[in-house]
């Protein structure tokens, strides 16, 4: 088999985890994508998708905690992860600047996750070779 | 890197539709080539004289009609799916492009994406 041009993806996350699947199959592609020699350059969490940054979501011990299970690989390959600012603060997501800046009672936000504009997304979309977009698909 | 951006929605009863919106003035704020295209339920985003006031949103008739100037290339609609909900010359707002939804319309840009 020839060996495959690698390739570095933007990844836009815009489901929500428990309501869909679209956060668990963006972290198989992921993974796949590295083990196979290629690059994520970034995450970029927009709509209901920035949910996968919340620190606070305990599923019962059993299930996946997706919200973990992505920042452990984002840590791991220093991959990028960005919620969208304007999705955050609509769906209660924030970090401590925001906190303050908005006089909120919590920060909640998961590390290393970031909170940014969709400037991100369209420096995602430029530099990488390829974006893929993760949807709820309803 | 022209983009597409496509809203399939109708407006008010999911948020999917303003957030494409808002991917679609951020690639014009950023100098990157965007185009609206309406299509299915999305093309009542188009409508005329919407009063969004009774169910506590703003109408999206102010923020569409914002878009030339801040830069958006076009604003298309699926001209089959105007006629599935009824809506012609008459009763769309100013400034919308009727296409037909096949592929020659897609091949005119690089890029398609959804809010959603």
């Amino acid at each position: 088999m020839a060996e495959t041009a690698s390739e570095t993806f933007t990844l836009v996350i815009t489901g929500a985890p428990y309501s869909s699947q679209a956060p668990q199959t963006a972290l198989g592609f992921a993974q796949a994508a590295v083990t196979a020699g290629h690059r994520i350059d970034r995450v970029f969490l927009y709509g209901d998708g920035v949910h996968l940054a919340s620190a606070l979501s305990a599923p019962p011990s059993d299930e996946t905690n997706w919200s973990e299970e992505w920042s452990r690989f984002l840590s791991e390959h220093s991959v990028p992860g960005v919620a969208c600012i304007a999705s955050a603060l609509r769906r209660g997501l924030v970090n401590e600047t925001e906190q303050k800046r908005y006089e909120l009672p919590a920060a909640n936000l998961r590390t290393p996750f970031e909170i940014a504009g969709l400037g991100e997304w369209v420096e995602g979309r430029i530099k990488s070779t390829r974006t893929l977009y993760f949807h709820a698909g309803d | 890197m022209s983009t597409l951006i496509m809203i399939d929605q109708a407006p008010y009863g999911a948020w999917t539709g303003r957030e494409a919106l808002d991917m679609a003035f951020s690639l014009a704020a950023f100098d990157q080539p965007a185009s609206l295209f309406f299509t299915g339920a999305g093309v009542n985003w188009l409508r005329q004289n919407q009063e969004a006031g009774g169910i506590g949103q703003k109408s999206v008739e102010k923020n569409l009609s914002a878009a030339p100037i801040f830069g958006i290339e076009a604003i298309l609609a699926d001209r089959a799916a105007c006629e599935t909900y009824g809506l012609d010359e008459n009763s769309l707002i100013e400034g919308v492009t009727l296409v037909d939804a096949d592929a020659a319309l897609l091949n005119d840009y690089d890029h398609t994406a959804f809010a959603g």
